[in-house]
C-alpha cells in the first residue's frame, strides 16, 4: 500500500488562555492517515479538538502558541512535503516531564515561514469548506466571478471564456438550478444551501488533492442538510476526492466517511473502518464511541418513551487534562482490576483488530500486555 | 518574540491553585496616585468650607510680595499683593469643586437617561437620541460656553451645567451599548419573562450590576474636564473673579510677574492643576482596566 | 381528560421592516407575516413539539404566547383567562405560572451576579420568604436539576454550558410555573450533555406536572418528548397530530420530506440521486431555490411541493383565492394540504 495522502503525526496544537495562565492543549498529539481517494471523518464534541486539526492541517492556525509540534505530511505531484517543515525553528518549547511548560515563539517569523510552506498548497492541493458559506464568500462579487478566479489561478485553464465554462460546468455539478443563471447571483441573494453548494464547487473547482469539510451541513435546516450530505456522497462517487470531514453529527459521518476517528479531549480515542467502529454491537468499543452513539434516541426508544442513555458529566476542559484517561470521570465502564491504570496512566492508542484501534485499557493489546 | 508560559503545577494539582488574574502594577499605581488626589482634594475643600486655612487668604503683606516657598511662615510663598499661596491654593479648590460635582450628576444622570431610552425602548427615542448626539458632538464645546456666558452671564454653575450636558453623549452611548450586549444575550427579555419589574431590570441589573463601573470611570474623568473648563475660564477672565482665588485666575495673576524671574506664584497653581487633572484622569483609566479590563484610547 | 391550560386561536404576527427615515415618517414598508394565523391548544401536563425550518416562525409563536412581544391579532386564553390584551401591570402575576427556557443559554444570567443571588432573585419575585426558607428551596431547586451546592458561589461564566442550562432551569422553576415554552433547550449544548437535559426536562414533568410547548428542531428529540406535534411552515402550521403519527404516518408532503430528510443523512443505502434517477436530481435542484419572504400564492408550500409537481402542477394549489386550511382527517389530526 502506498503512503497516504495526508499525515499527521503526533501533531500538537496549543492555545494559551491568559486569565488561567495555562496552555489549552486543544490538540494533543493526534497521529492520522487518509488514504488517496478515501473519506475520513472525524467526530466529536467541542473542545475535541477536530476542528482545530484541520485548521491545523491547512496552516490556518496562527494564535497564541499554535501548532508547536508534530508532523504533517502531503503528497504532492509524486513527492513528500512536510507542511511544518522548519516551523519549530522559530518556536522554542520549553518540557518539563513530558509536559509543556513554556513556549517562546517569533510570531512574525512563524507566521513568515509557515505562508511560504503553504503557497501553493491551501486552495490548491487543499480546499476548504466551512461550516458558514455566506460568510467564506466574497459578498461584493457574483459567485460566477469567484469561481473564475479561483479556476484561473489554480489549473492550467487560464482563458476567460474557458474559465467561464469550467465554472458553469462546476455549478452544474453540485445541483445548482439553471447555473447560466445563477453565475451572476452575488451571494446575499442567494439560501444557505445554495451557498454551501456554491463554496464546495469554488473548493472543486481548483482540482485539489485533499478537500478539508469542516462542519459542512452545521447550522443548516434539517432538509437541507440531508441534500448537502446527499451532494457530497454523489461528489464523492463521482470524483474520488480524498475528504477529511469533521462533523459534530455522527449521521453525517456515517453517512459519508470510508473511516472514522473519534477524537475526545485533544486525543483520538478510536480509529477504524466506520463499518467496523459504528457497527451495531460492536464488541470493542470505547466506551466515550458506545456511549456517543447510546444517546442518539433510537427508532425503538422513542417507540418506548424510554430515557435518552446520557453521559453523566461534563465535556472535558482541555486546560486540566488529568494524568490518567481523559474520559475516566465520565466512564462508566471502569472495573476495578483496571481502575488504577485508568486513573493513573493515559492508555495507548492500541490495536484490537486489524486497522482498528481503541484508547482504552479495557482492551489488551500488544503494547500493553 | 512572545512568550507564554504555564504557571500552573502538574497534572492533576491544577485546580487546586488560585487561578485570578494578577492586576497590573501600573494601573494599581494610576488608581491609587488618582485616589491620593481625590483624598487631597475633599479634605482641602473642606477645610476651605470651613474656614480653617492656615493663613487669612485676604490679607495682604506689602512687604512680602512674590516671596518663595519656606518664607517666614508661608509654606508655600506669597503671591503679588503678598497673600498666601497655601491659603489661597487650598480656598481655590472652592471655585470647582462643587461646580464640577454638578456636572458631572447632570451628566451621569442625563447620559443614563437617555441611554436608557436609547438602549431599552428603542425605537424612535433611539433615533431622535443619535441625532441628539450629533448636534452635540458637532459643536464645539468652549463655543458653546461662550455663547451660554453671553447670553446668561458669567457664573460657573451655568458653564457647568453646559459640561454637564455636553459630557451625557458619552455616557448615554456606552449605555446604550451595554443594553444591546445583554439583549442580544436575551438577558432582559429573560428578566422580563421571569416577571421582573421594568424598574428593577433598569435599575439593578442594568445600571447598579453593569454599568456601576462605567458610570464611576466617567465621572471620574468628567471632573478632569469639569476642572480644566474652570481653570481655562478663570485663566482668561470669565471665571471666577478676584479677589477669590481660583487656581485659573491665580495662573493669570502670576503670570504678570513670570518675566521678572517670579517664576513660583504662577507656577504653584499650574503644578495644582496638572497634578489634579492628571490623578482625575489616571484614576479614571486605572479603573477602567481593572473594573472593565480595557484601555481607554 | 385534563383541562386545556392555554388556547391560541389564529395567532398572527406581522413585522414591519422599514428602514430610513422617509419609510418611518411615511410609515411605509415591507410587512413579514412572521406568524399568519396559527391555532392550537395544550392541555395540562402535557407536550407540543413544535418543529420546522428556521425563519417558519416557532420562536416567534413562543414569544407571542407569554406575550414577550404583543401580537398582531387573534386570542390567547391562558387557563380560562383572555390574556391577549392584558397591560404589562395585569400580566405579572401571570408571568409566574407561564416561563421560558431561552435558546441563549447565557440568558437570565447576569454576568455580575453568582449563581446563589441568581436563584434568590427568581425565589423573590413574587413573595417574600425568610431567609430560611430561601434557603431550603435554593437547595430544593439544585437538587430538581442536580447541580452541587458548591455552584452556588459560581459566576455564570465558571460554568459549562451543561450547568449554564440547569441553572437557567432552576431559575425558571423558582417561581413554580404550570406552563413552559422550550426555545430550544439543547441546540446551544453538546451532544453528549443534551441528552441529560432532555433526560432531566422529562423528569421536571413528570415530578412537577409541567406543561412544554418545546420548540425545536431536532426531530427525533421531539417526538420522544412531545404527545402532540405541529409542523409550521413559513408562518402557519400545516399538519398537527400525535407524535407518533406525525412521524411515521405523515398526511402533509412536508412533514414527510422533513422525517425523511433525517433517514437521508441516516442511510447508507443507495443514494437517492441513484434510487430515483431524474425525477429525483430535478427535486434534489428545485430545494436550493426558494424566498422565505416572498410566499408564493396559494398553497405556500406547493413551490417546493413533490406532490404539486407529480399531480401535474393543480391549478388549486396556486390559486390565491383557495390556500388550504386544516382539516380534521381523524383521530385529532388535521393537515393543511388539497390532497391530504
Amino acid at each position: 500500500m502506498d503512503a497516504p495522502l495526508l499525515a499527521i503525526e503526533n501533531l500538537r496544537t496549543y492555545f494559551y488562555s491568559r486569565a488561567k495562565r495555562a496552555f489549552i492543549r486543544s490538540v494533543d498529539g493526534v497521529s492520522l492517515g487518509v488514504a488517496r481517494g478515501e473519506t475520513l471523518g472525524i467526530v466529536g464534541e467541542s473542545g475535541s479538538g477536530k476542528s482545530v486539526t484541520a485548521l491545523s492541517a491547512a496552516g490556518l492556525v496562527t494564535a497564541g502558541p499554535g501548532v508547536i509540534s508534530g508532523r504533517i505530511d502531503l503528497q504532492s505531484n509524486g513527492a513528500r512535503r512536510n507542511l511544518l517543515d522548519g516551523l519549530e525553528n522559530y518556536a522554542r518549547v520549553t518540557e518539563e516531564d513530558g509536559r509543556v511548560m513554556a513556549v517562546e515563539k517569533d510570531e512574525r517569523g512563524w507566521r513568515k515561514h509557515s505562508e511560504t510552506l503553504m503557497a501553493g498548497v491551501r486552495g490548491k492541493e487543499i480546499a476548504m469548506i466551512f461550516q458558514n458559506p455566506r460568510s467564506a464568500l466574497n459578498p461584493y462579487s457574483t459567485i460566477g466571478k469567484q469561481l473564475v478566479e479561483t479556476i484561473r489561478l489554480h489549473t492550467s485553464l487560464k482563458g476567460e471564456n474557458e474559465a467561464r465554462e469550467r465554472a458553469i460546468h462546476w455549478l452544474d455539478r453540485v445541483r445548482i438550478d439553471s447555473p447560466r443563471l445563477r453565475f451572476d447571483n452575488f451571494p446575499f441573494g442567494m439560501s444557505g444551501g445554495m451557498c454551501q453548494r456554491a463554496m464546495i464547487a469554488m473548493a472543486l473547482s481548483a482540482e485539489p488533492s485533499l478537500l478539508i469539510a469542516d462542519e459542512p451541513t452545521t447550522g443548516l435546516d434539517a432538509t437541507i442538510q440531508s441534500r448537502i450530505v446527499e451532494l457530497l456522497a454523489q461528489l464523492k462517487a463521482e470524483t474520488g476526492i480524498t475528504t477529511l470531514l469533521i462533523s459534530h453529527d455522527i449521521s453525517v459521518i456515517q453517512r459519508l466517511s470510508d473511516r472514522i476517528a473519534v477524537m475526545y479531549g485533544g486525543t483520538v480515542v478510536e480509529t477504524g473502518r466506520a463499518a467496523e467502529v459504528l457497527a451495531p454491537g460492536a464488541k470493542m468499543r470505547h466506551p466515550y464511541t458506545a456511549a456517543l452513539l447510546a444517546s442518539i434516541p433510537s427508532a425503538e426508544m422513542i417507540r418506548r418513551k424510554s430515557y435518552l442513555q446520557a453521559i453523566e458529566g461534563e465535556v472535558l476542559d482541555t486546560i486540566e487534562v488529568p494524568r490518567g484517561c481523559r474520559f475516566y470521570g465520565r466512564c462508566n465502564r471502569v472495573t476495578e482490576a483496571i481502575r488504577d491504570n485508568c486513573s493513573g496512566h493515559e492508555p495507548p492508542l492500541g490495536e484490537v483488530a486489524p486497522g482498528h484501534k481503541v484508547r482504552c485499557w479495557l482492551y489488551p493489546t500488544e503494547r500493553n500486555a | 518574540m512572545r512568550r507564554y508560559v504555564q504557571t500552573a503545577g502538574p497534572i492533576g494539582e491544577f485546580s487546586e491553585l488560585s487561578l485570578r488574574q494578577r492586576a497590573d502594577p501600573l494601573d494599581l499605581l494610576y488608581v491609587g496616585y488618582g485616589l491620593l488626589v481625590v483624598a487631597v482634594v475633599v479634605i482641602s475643600y473642606t477645610l476651605g468650607a470651613f474656614g480653617w486655612l492656615p493663613d487669612d487668604p485676604q490679607r495682604m503683606n506689602v512687604g512680602l510680595i512674590n516671596a518663595a516657598p519656606f518664607t517666614s511662615g508661608h509654606l508655600l510663598g506669597t503671591d503679588f499683593l503678598g497673600r498666601d499661596l497655601q491659603a489661597r491654593l487650598i480656598l481655590g479648590i472652592q471655585a470647582y469643586f462643587l461646580p464640577g460635582l454638578l456636572a458631572i450628576t447632570i451628566s451621569v444622570v442625563g447620559g443614563s437617561i437617555l441611554g436608557i431610552l436609547a438602549g431599552y425602548r428603542g425605537g424612535w427615542f433611539d433615533t431622535v437620541i443619535s441625532y441628539f448626539d450629533n448636534l452635540i458632538d458637532s459643536f464645539p464645546r468652549l463655543v458653546l460656553i461662550l455663547l451660554v456666558i453671553a447670553a446668561f452671564k458669567a457664573d460657573i454653575y451655568y458653564v457647568m451645567v453646559v459640561v454637564g450636558i455636553t459630557g451625557m453623549p458619552v455616557i448615554a452611548n456606552l449605555i446604550a451599548g451595554k443594553i444591546a450586549f445583554l439583549r442580544q444575550k436575551s438577558f432582559i427579555e429573560a428578566a422580563h419573562a421571569l416577571g421582573l419589574p421594568a424598574h428593577t431590570v433598569i435599575l439593578k441589573h442594568i445600571l447598579w450590576l453593569n454599568c456601576r463601573a462605567l458610570l464611576v470611570i466617567q465621572a471620574t474623568l468628567g471632573m478632569a474636564e469639569a476642572i480644566l473648563v474652570e481653570t481655562s475660564l478663570s485663566y482668561l477672565g470669565f471665571g471666577v473673579q478676584e479677589p477669590t482665588p481660583s487656581w485659573g485666575n491665580m495662573v493669570q495673576a502670576g503670570a504678570n510677574y513670570f518675566l521678572q524671574g517670579n517664576f513660583w506664584p504662577s507656577t504653584a497653581p499650574a503644578l495644582a492643576i496638572l497634578a489634579t487633572i492628571l490623578g482625575f484622569q489616571l484614576l479614571g483609566d486605572g479603573l477602567n482596566k481593572l473594573l472593565e479590563g480595557k484601555r481607554r484610547k | 381528560m385534563s383541562r386545556t391550560i392555554l388556547e391560541v386561536t389564529d395567532l398572527r404576527k406581522h413585522y414591519s421592516q422599514r428602514r430610513g427615515l422617509v419609510s418611518r415618517l411615511t410609515g411605509q414598508g415591507r410587512v413579514i407575516p412572521a406568524v399568519d394565523g396559527v391555532s392550537f391548544y395544550l392541555r395540562e401536563n402535557e407536550t407540543v413539539g413544535l418543529v420546522g425550518e428556521s425563519g417558519c416562525g416557532k420562536t416567534t409563536i413562543g414569544r407571542t404566547v407569554l406575550r414577550l412581544t404583543d401580537p398582531s391579532s387573534g386570542r390567547i386564553v391562558f387557563d380560562g383567562r383572555d390574556i391577549t390584551k392584558l397591560s404589562r401591570a395585569e400580566l405579572r402575576p401571570l408571568r409566574r405560572e407561564m416561563q421560558m427556557i431561552f435558546q441563549d443559554l447565557d440568558a437570565g444570567l447576569n454576568p455580575r451576579m453568582r449563581v446563589r443571588d441568581i436563584l434568590r432573585e427568581a425565589l423573590t419575585v413574587y413573595e417574600r420568604p425568610s431567609d430560611a426558607l430561601i434557603t431550603s428551596r435554593i437547595h430544593w431547586l439544585l437538587e430538581q436539576v442536580s447541580l452541587k451546592d458548591s455552584k452556588l458561589a459560581n459566576f455564570p461564566s465558571e460554568l459549562s454550558g451543561g450547568e449554564k442550562r440547569r441553572v437557567g432551569i432552576a431559575r425558571v422553576l423558582a417561581v413554580r410555573p404550570r406552563l413552559i415554552v422550550a426555545d430550544e433547550p439543547t441546540s446551544a449544548l453538546d451532544i453528549s450533555i443534551q441528552a441529560q437535559v432532555v433526560n432531566l426536562l422529562r423528569d421536571l414533568q413528570r415530578d412537577l406536572g409541567l406543561t412544554y410547548l418545546f420548540i425545536s428542531h431536532d426531530l427525533p428529540v421531539v417526538e420522544l418528548v412531545s404527545q402532540k406535534v405541529a409542523v409550521m411552515y413559513l408562518g402557519r402550521i400545516v399538519e398537527m397530530g400525535l407524535a407518533e403519527n406525525i412521524a411515521h404516518q405523515p398526511r402533509h408532503p412536508y412533514t414527510g420530506i422533513l422525517w425523511s430528510s433525517l433517514a437521508d443523512k441516516q442511510s447508507t443505502e443507495v443514494s437517492l440521486y441513484a434510487r430515483g434517477g431524474a425525477a429525483a436530481e430535478r427535486e434534489h435542484r428545485t430545494w436550493g431555490v426558494f424566498d422565505f419572504e416572498q410566499p408564493a400564492s396559494g398553497c405556500r408550500f406547493a413551490p417546493r411541493c413533490p406532490l404539486y409537481r407529480d399531480k401535474g402542477r393543480p391549478a388549486v394549489c396556486t390559486d390565491p383565492a383557495s390556500e388550504p386550511q386544516l382539516r380534521d382527517v381523524g383521530h385529532g389530526h388535521v393537515v393543511a394540504c388539497h390532497f391530504a
